[in-house]
């Protein structure tokens, strides 16, 4: 396997890409404009520190690429940590136009400029692809009167005082706004949420005791508890049912009634005006790596699920995104 | 399977070839890491998991618990020797370890910290092995109210932690209450005092005001004590020997700040850190002679010691028990169970056994090897201290500049950690004492959070602290450990006037 690839990869260097269906891959011209090909060490930042969600994506990403052999040249990953990103944002937006400097995101990028706490945002980078999607889940204590979504959104129409919900990331950004999305949408008034942050690792201790109500977080964190019997899923964030053990029984908000959904979606992006060409190149490496056996296995290990947006499709759904969300939080009173 | 079958299974993971190897490579990379000022097991234990990929994952993660409790056994060494902290747990080591390394009893004190962090960890891994499944009651029964309580309790001790006035002790406290509001607010995003600087976003990492506080002010003093050059010239390395009325001395702090610090490691979001603290404190409080506290007291070296490695063990409860990290490290530690295929969590101790008593067998091996690999090298060590005076200065500066840049790589660290040295440097020479500040610092950040939690969740009662028994009772034991020493002080005057 691993040799046909760097056959590929070797035949097709030549050519603008490699082992690739976009169309401008057949035509073989590096002239004018035309092919770009790394020619020095690849800089991937991860915009936290090490161990979290986006590191773990840019290592495995890193090493993946290697292996196969996907991009030859090396690729080293860069811990910026700092500002929930906003330090890492800032010191590649300084890398103007360089085709070297890449970086993993997820929703964050939107959310942190938009509670004013980064001078640039997703629109001042290049989206290369987006590579992964994952989804918010709901959880309570598994002796909670609550069964689904409903009987929750019920109770806090009619006594918002008497429901918290937890998360670990701060009000406004992303555990936060997965509820509310999902909860206006089921008819609650989003301005009566509340909501408390906990960011040292108490949000699952305190939704056991019951010093809190629900737990907002991804779905990937909850499945071992689940399975324990210590908690109950009352409604995910994704569009379909996920597959797989357990997580197929989670019931999606959409299916109890309520149409609306949430990504927390995963990619890379690159300095502002990056060139066209060095952002075709990786737009068709990150797709070729997203159909890789080896990152099947990635996706599987972390129960990521695939969702490749070439760089085009990328900024459009980044676009629609920011809007409903940038509303969302003036609704509640938290945009800037 | 019971505790004792389980130690069975584990003890064939952990003394396998394979078991032993990977645990002393644990425990050495662990230590050689925590010797050094800002590498912290955070770090390590997330450079080690590509590291570890497709390996075996029982010796694997027998490894990355070995650097971790390894990293906290070795912290303590640049700790004692040059009051620089090599990790956050080992700041309390520093108050009575330096000035017993000033006294020439550099070798005595290293003895005494890897004794008391080997009988904390061990005492801890019985303590593991036993009451693990049980003891994951304990950690989820803490919630917002009650963590508000535990942080007050441990606030409460400032007093115990002053040298002369307790005004500048509550100052200094206040400062470090002030100081850790730096940053956005975690329960309304809200930026305080970052005057938009990026760099401030996240507040201040508690190593730049360790190190600043303590390594950087000592540096300032050392160069301002010219004259009195002891620090060079006739500092020996003292006797290693640690007499049998030492051992008696360290024999009840050791015991009781296992226990102490076991608990605190249990709960999710105290750790080693806080353990420490709340053990010095403990045993300043009850001792017969608090006045030897911070001038080289035995047992003030023998709690936080002891108290720091038996949390690291505690640590593992949530973590294995109930897959819930309570920590920074135990959560990058998860995400390493998770790349190797294990879930840690209810289901591990039966789904997996050989992983979860594996790794429990493993400790009382490494902290085993700890301690042998640790004493013969306090000699060497401890020679650290007869390097002349401007080269070791020079390192102390060096060594804080590269921790603190790699906690994130930022210059603007760099900065702060001169601004909190400037800082230490003023309150020595005021004399403000640094540890109310510290403590402050620490405790006070997750105090507010728990606070204003609570209040959420309560809608403004103030009733939900006394309302349920655990906050009720710890907000008890704070109030009398504030009352009682007076009241006993009043007594005693009482009797004396009498008399």
């Amino acid at each position: 396997m691993k040799k046909t690839i760097l056959t590929t990869i070797l035949a097709g260097s030549a050519l603008v890409f490699a082992g690739c269906n976009s169309e401008e891959s057949t035509n073989g011209d590096t002239g004018e404009g035309g092919a770009f090909e790394p020619t020095q060490n690849i800089e991937m930042v991860a915009p936290a520190g090490a161990g979290g969600g986006w590191d773990t994506t840019a290592r495995e990403v890193a090493r993946v690429f290697g292996e196969t052999g996907i991009i030859e040249e090396n690729m080293t990953v860069v811990n910026k940590e700092g500002g929930g990103g906003a330090i890492a944002w800032s010191y590649i937006h300084g890398q103007d136009d360089s085709p070297y400097n890449l970086f993993v995101a997820s929703p964050p990028l939107m959310f942190v400029p938009l509670n004013g706490q980064s001078e640039v945002g997703h629109e001042d980078f290049t989206p290369l692809a987006n590579m992964i999607a994952d989804y918010g889940a709901f959880a309570v204590s598994a002796d909670s009167e609550w069964d689904d979504l409903n009987a929750m959104f019920d109770q806090m129409k009619e006594d918002p005082e008497s429901v918290t919900v937890v998360g670990t990331s701060a009000p406004g950004s992303m555990d936060h706004m997965q509820f509310v999305r999902i909860a206006k949408a089921a008819g609650v008034d989003p301005t009566q949420i509340k909501y408390v942050s906990d960011q040292d690792g108490g949000a699952l201790t305190s939704v056991l005791n019951g010093s809190v109500d629900v737990f907002s977080t991804g779905v990937g964190e909850v499945v071992e508890q689940v399975r324990a019997g210590n908690i109950k899923i009352l409604g995910i964030t994704a569009e379909e049912r996920l597959e797989g053990e357990i997580l197929s029984d989670f019931p999606t908000a959409i299916e109890q009634g309520i149409d609306e959904s949430f990504i927390n979606w995963r990619g890379f992006f690159g300095p502002p005006n990056m060139d066209p060409a060095a952002v075709e190149f990786y737009e068709a490496k990150f797709q070729e790596l997203s159909e890789s056996e080896e990152f099947a296995e990635v996706r599987e290990k972390y129960g990521w699920n695939e969702m490749y947006l070439n760089s085009e499709e990328y900024e459009e759904f980044l676009n629609t995104e920011y809007q409903e969300i940038e509303t969302l939080l003036e609704e509640i009173g938290l945009g800037n | 399977m019971n505790a004792f079958d389980g130690m069975i299974t584990g003890f064939q993971v952990a003394l396998s070839w394979e078991g032993i190897l990977f645990v002393l490579i644990g425990v050495i990379v662990g230590t050689l890491i925590g010797m050094m000022p800002g590498l912290g097991p955070i770090s390590a234990i997330a450079i080690m998991i590509p590291i570890t990929y497709g390996m075996d994952p029982a010796p694997a993660l027998v490894m990355m618990a070995g650097v971790y409790y390894g990293a906290v056994f070795g912290g303590s060494t640049s700790s004692i020797l040059l009051n620089a902290p090599g990790i956050s747990g080992t700041v309390a080591t520093a108050f009575d370890g330096y000035p017993m390394a000033q006294q020439g009893k550099a070798g005595k004190a290293l003895a005494i910290a890897a004794i008391a962090s080997f009988f904390g960890g061990t005492v801890s891994v019985i303590m593991l092995m036993l009451l693990a499944p049980a003891l994951s009651s304990v950690a989820i029964s803490f919630g917002p109210p009650a963590y508000f309580a535990l942080m007050l309790m441990g606030l409460t001790a400032i007093s115990s932690l002053s040298e002369g006035s307790t005004i500048k002790a509550m100052i200094s406290a206040v400062a470090g209450v002030m100081v850790v509001t730096i940053g956005i607010d975690p329960q309304t995003g809200t930026q305080r005092f970052t005057f938009g600087n990026v760099n401030l976003f996240d507040g201040f990492d508690f190593l730049i005001i360790a190190l600043g506080l303590f390594a950087i002010a000592e540096v300032c003093m050392l160069v301002l004590n010219r004259k009195n050059r002891s620090l060079s010239d006739d500092q020996k390395l003292g006797s290693l020997k640690v007499s049998r009325a030492d051992l008696k001395e360290m024999s009840g702090p050791m015991t009781r700040q296992s226990f102490v610090g076991f608990i605190l490691g249990v709960l999710p979001g105290a750790g080693a850190t806080i353990a420490s603290f709340i053990s010095y404190i403990f045993e300043k409080r009850i001792s017969k002679n608090p006045e030897e506290f911070g001038k080289g007291s035995i047992k003030g070296l023998a709690a936080p010691e002891s108290s720091n490695n038996a949390a690291t063990s505690g640590a593992f409860v949530p973590l294995l028990s109930l897959g819930i990290p309570g920590s920074g490290t135990t959560a990058v530690m998860l995400g390493a169970f998770l790349v190797l295929g294990v879930q840690p969590g209810p289901l591990l101790m039966t789904d997996r056994p050989e992983i979860f008593w594996g790794i429990i067998a493993s400790m009382y091996l490494g902290n085993i090897f700890l301690l042998v690999l640790n004493l013969p090298l306090i000699p060497y060590l401890a020679k650290i201290l007869s390097i002349p005076r401007p080269l070791l200065i020079s390192l102390v500066i060096m060594f804080s500049l590269i921790g603190v840049y790699s906690i994130s790589f930022n210059v603007f660290d760099l900065y702060m950690l001169l601004v909190f040295g400037a800082l230490g440097f003023a309150m020595r020479v005021f004399s403000f004492p640094a540890p109310p500040f510290i403590l402050a610092f620490i405790l006070g950040g997750m105090m507010e959070q728990a606070f204003r939690q609570s209040m959420t969740i309560s809608n403004g009662s103030l009733a939900i602290f006394v309302n349920s028994p655990l906050p009720l009772s710890l907000i008890l034991v704070a109030f009398l450990s504030l009352v009682i020493p007076g009241l006993l002080k009043w007594r005693s005057r009482r009797k004396l006037a009498k008399m």
